[in-house]
């Protein structure tokens, strides 16, 4: 199994030198770049000029990409154009909001999902289950952004309920438990809002793997022994159910890192979907190249974990 | 307050997926009102001239009835999808929202008048000797830094070896500071110090310009409007000085607030600063956050904050009708205009490139090019589409300039048939009958407009001006076939992409109503490439010495827009008003440009704990 991490490891380096290669190429065909937002009538083009020559634009692509991976392999990703700091810091702010967003996001996720899943399936074809099904349809089929701006209207400006953006309130001093609690405050109706539209596959799957599961000969042979029904369900059927969505922990767990823009963005969350959009519209090269690859490597890196955490719960599956 | 923001604009200022499905039913369900609001407001319209034209319904001023309270709070909503940087010091930040934030504890030492020019209400006041190029800045009064260490004469020139340091690498070492005498020397390290700027006192500083023209009093030629505090930032080197935490997390500054906490790219909170030399503030703190442009209509109505930074115009339906704020209005320094390509840009030409005008450019007929302006409703498109806050631009100069803009300038109203009589004139006649003209020499003619996409209602207005131009036979296609995304857009215009004849675009004209740096031959700027010797004359004679009488200046505006009529080269479209919603709890706030309630922040007071809901 070593030999496998290592080896899928090693092939991930030139996975990234390509996806590197075609972003910075891809980056820089855009139109514009980050010192056009800057012009007014008094900014002096000379001015912008040398700025763009200073930051290297008027060099041959490829020595601007050698520069760039030359740096970036020593962790230095650069400045940031727009926000004037080193790349690194940005993101080190930014993914800890998100971080922190996704991780109440993937609980509640699996809190709303699981139950619902079990219960639909072992109940196929009932009341319950057609609603949950129908519930389940309904969150896939709703943009996201749609949901949050209902959201936002509704429990933000309308019950008030919640607060409507930012990541914290600010009279509050840093350390104190209201600080904390005033954190997971602004985190809740975001998350809520994530989560309800992220159970459809977690919740489909369950239910497909538990109606298999109910006609399976170990199920069979468990009701003969005498179990009772209630015990079958939650030994026996709930543990080979999860298989599949084990199966995605390792994307889930790395995905908890590429944030949401819509939700983001309408909930005027600071994080790193939103960062990602705005690098983009903005032009800010270093911020753009270094989330794509950071994107890049956590996928990969997903699959990997994916793999290796399939292979720990189910005992058929042995990479080697 | 002097502001050197001010973009290249898109075709809105804020593109936003409004929260539509849900404004419409705002009327109902206000009806949960506090007790505190029996102050119903008594709203108190300061008339202008210049400004009431546009917007005639909304006020420059509000003041509000109620029992002010001790201390308070105020919210401020900074509008935004992006977030602020945080580079919280004039001579480096770049962001127009990081100037937002140093509003409320601005560094300026400069106080402005209506026209955005220095007069001597501030801080220091500014002698002009023009005969020998040189000015005089004085403190006048005992000013203590938020710190509470008074401010020298060193502080203001702090400032200028910030700019023009070695190690800077900002945008604000251009030519204009070049104009100080010494600039250049000390910037390639050849000086210890700027050799133009003398300390005559602690508290008087000359300096010595190459050239002084009228833009001194609007903080041109090399003049900076801010003081730096020296004790506070010289220890950092400048080029470690934009990621300290003096600039972006403890400034020390000038203003009627300082800077308390900031959490990155989303709040800030200010608290009164006791040192502000206009007196301590009657309010206790500021609280800034950002909030998006989708919800900052429901974020006002609900009370959850005093004011915004900026409004959407297109979500001016949202706030309208509101009963707990009042919706004040301005011009805004901003004008939108269609232009019509008339040569290139010749990099290699002149010092650093210059225009060149193509006399067989197919635009290149006066009479064509007004015909083009006449045929446009825009006063329509105005009304129906921006609810009344654009209307049409008569000149190049927006109403902002209380009194360079010239309220007697007709510009081109819509006369569908002067248009046609023009084209016929010119020789565009429909010879085939489709009714279509074609060119002078009976060819097929048809003329390219780039257009920049923006808001949902863009393509709309678009395909109105191309009815309105079809109306009178001319036939019009969009560049590309469809709107253009902002960045392509400018990077085609800019290029002189031939397939490019007029396009439609919007500048923000900063604080300085001079038109050199958009019209001028040595100008990148000029994007109509449009060069005549006449021209050239006009616009010299409006920064000419001569012209720092006023009198004199706004004749030799008024010359220059006369001309740029006739030519019709640039043709201005929109005046833009911009509107700032404030809440009902606000005791009085006023946002004329002249006795801008920002700049005496101290006055602030609120009737209530809380934003009326």
């Amino acid at each position: 199994m070593w030999k496998t991490i290592i080896r899928r490891v090693l092939i991930m380096i030139p996975q990234l030198f390509i996806l590197s290669l075609l972003i910075f190429i891809l980056a820089k065909q855009m139109p514009g770049d980050p010192f056009t937002g800057l012009i007014t009538p008094e900014t002096d083009p000379n001015v912008l000029e040398e700025m763009r020559i200073k930051a290297g634009f008027y060099d041959p692509w490829y020595v601007q990409y050698y520069n760039w991976i030359a740096n970036a392999a020593q962790g230095d990703f650069g400045q940031s154009y727009t926000y004037k700091k080193p790349v690194a810091d940005i993101i080190g702010a930014r993914g800890l909001n998100t971080l922190l967003l996704s991780l109440l996001s993937v609980i509640l996720v699996y809190l709303i999902a699981i139950p619902l899943g079990v219960l639909a399936g072992r109940y196929q074809e009932s009341f319950l289950d057609k609603s949950i099904v129908l519930y389940s349809f309904i969150s896939y089929a709703i943009p996201t952004f749609v949901l949050s701006l209902i959201f936002v209207y509704v429990f933000g400006y309308r019950l008030m309920w919640f607060p409507t953006s930012g990541t914290v309130d600010i009279s509050l001093d840093a350390g104190t438990w209201e600080y904390y609690w005033s954190r997971f405050y602004h985190l809740l109706l975001p998350a809520i809002t994530y989560a309800l539209l992220g159970t459809t596959g977690i919740i489909q799957y369950l239910r497909t793997e538990i109606i298999d599961a109910k006609t399976m000969d170990y199920v069979k042979t468990a009701r003969s022994k005498g179990i009772p029904m209630k015990k079958v369900y939650s030994r026996h059927i709930f543990r080979n159910s999860l298989l599949p969505i084990a199966a995605f922990l390792g994307f889930t767990i790395t995905g908890l890192l590429s944030g949401s823009i819509f939700i983001e963005t309408v909930f005027g969350y600071q994080g790193m979907g939103k960062l990602f959009i705005d690098s983009i519209l903005s032009r800010d090269y270093s911020v753009i190249t270094a989330l794509v690859m950071l994107f890049g490597f956590l996928a990969l890196l997903g699959s990997l974990l994916s793999d290796i955490i399939l292979s720990i719960v189910d005992p058929r599956i042995r990479i080697d | 307050m002097m502001k050197k923001k001010g973009l290249m604009l898109s075709s809105v200022f804020a593109t936003a997926l409004v929260l539509a499905a849900c404004g419409g039913d705002d009327t109902e369900t206000t009806n949960e009102k506090p007790v505190e609001k029996e102050g119903t407001a008594t709203e108190d319209t300061k008339n202008d001239g210049a400004t009431t034209a546009e917007a005639p319904t909304l006020p420059e001023e509000v003041t509000n009835d109620g029992e002010v309270i001790q201390g308070g709070t105020l919210k401020f909503a900074l509008v935004t999808d992006t977030p602020f940087s945080g580079v919280l010091l004039a001579e480096l930040y770049e962001n127009g929202y990081d100037a937002d934030i140093m509003d409320f504890m601005t560094n300026s030492i400069f106080a402005t008048d209506g026209d955005f020019l220095i007069t001597d209400e501030g801080i220091a006041k500014l002698d002009v000797d023009a005969d020998n190029n040189k000015v005089t800045v004085t403190i006048q009064h005992d000013v203590k830094w938020s710190d509470g260490t008074p401010l020298t004469a060193d502080d203001v020139i702090y400032a200028y070896e910030i700019i023009g340091h070695p190690d800077y690498t900002g945008i604000r070492f251009d030519a204009d500071f070049q104009n100080i005498i010494g600039a250049t020397e000390y910037k390639s390290g050849k000086a210890d110090s700027i050799s133009g700027i003398k300390k005559i006192d602690d508290k008087t500083v000359e300096i010595s310009m190459t050239k002084v023209s009228p833009a001194i009093y609007s903080g041109g030629d090399g003049l900076w409007g801010y003081a730096a505090p020296k004790h506070y930032l010289e220890t950092t080197p400048v080029k470690d000085l934009i990621s300290s935490p003096q600039v972006r997390k403890a400034p020390v500054t000038l203003g009627a607030f300082k800077l308390d906490k900031l959490i990155d790219g989303e709040s800030v909170q200010f608290v009164a600063n006791e040192h502000y030399w206009k007196g301590k503030p009657k309010l206790d703190k500021v609280v800034l956050q950002v909030v998006p442009p989708t919800s900052i209509g429901e974020a006002l109505r609900t009370g959850q904050y005093d004011m915004a930074s900026s409004y959407p115009t297109n979500q001016y339906d949202g706030v309208k009708d509101l009963e707990n704020l009042t919706v004040l209005a301005r011009p805004e320094l901003a004008y939108s205009y269609i232009g019509f390509k008339l040569g290139k840009w010749d990099k290699a030409a002149g010092d650093a490139g210059l225009n060149i005008t193509d006399e067989n450019a197919k635009m290149n007929d006066a009479k064509l090019r007004q015909a083009v302006a006449y045929a446009m409703d825009i006063e329509q498109v105005g009304e129906r589409f921006y609810q009344g806050l654009r209307s049409r631009a008569t000149s190049l100069i927006p109403p902002a300039f209380a009194s360079f803009h010239d309220n007697t300038l007709e510009g081109y109203n819509y006369d569908p048939e002067k248009a046609k009589a023009l084209l016929e004139e010119a020789g565009y006649k429909d010879v085939d009958g489709d009714g279509i003209r074609e060119d002078k020499n009976g060819e097929k003619f048809a003329i390219r407009l780039a257009s920049m996409s923006g808001s949902d209602t863009d393509e709309a207005i678009v395909e109105y001006y191309r009815q309105n131009w079809k109306a009178v036979g001319l036939d019009v296609q969009l560049t590309t076939g469809r709107l253009i995304e902002f960045n392509s857009f400018y990077d085609k215009v800019k290029a002189d992409d031939p397939e490019i004849d007029m396009f439609m675009a919007a500048w923000g004209t900063g604080t300085n109503p001079s038109p050199l740096g958009l019209y001028g031959e040595a100008s990148a700027f000029n994007y109509s490439r449009f060069v005549t010797p006449e021209l050239q004359t006009l616009l010299a004679d409006i920064d000419s010495k001569e012209a720092i009488d006023a009198g004199y200046r706004a004749d030799a505006f008024r010359k220059w827009e006369e001309y740029m009529f006739e030519q019709a080269t640039t043709v201005p479209m929109y005046f833009r008003t911009e509107i700032i919603p404030v809440n009902k709890r606000v005791k009085q706030y006023n946002v004329n440009y002249a006795n801008d309630s920002m700049d005496n922040l101290h006055l602030l007071e609120v009737t209530a704990e809380d934003p009326i809901k």
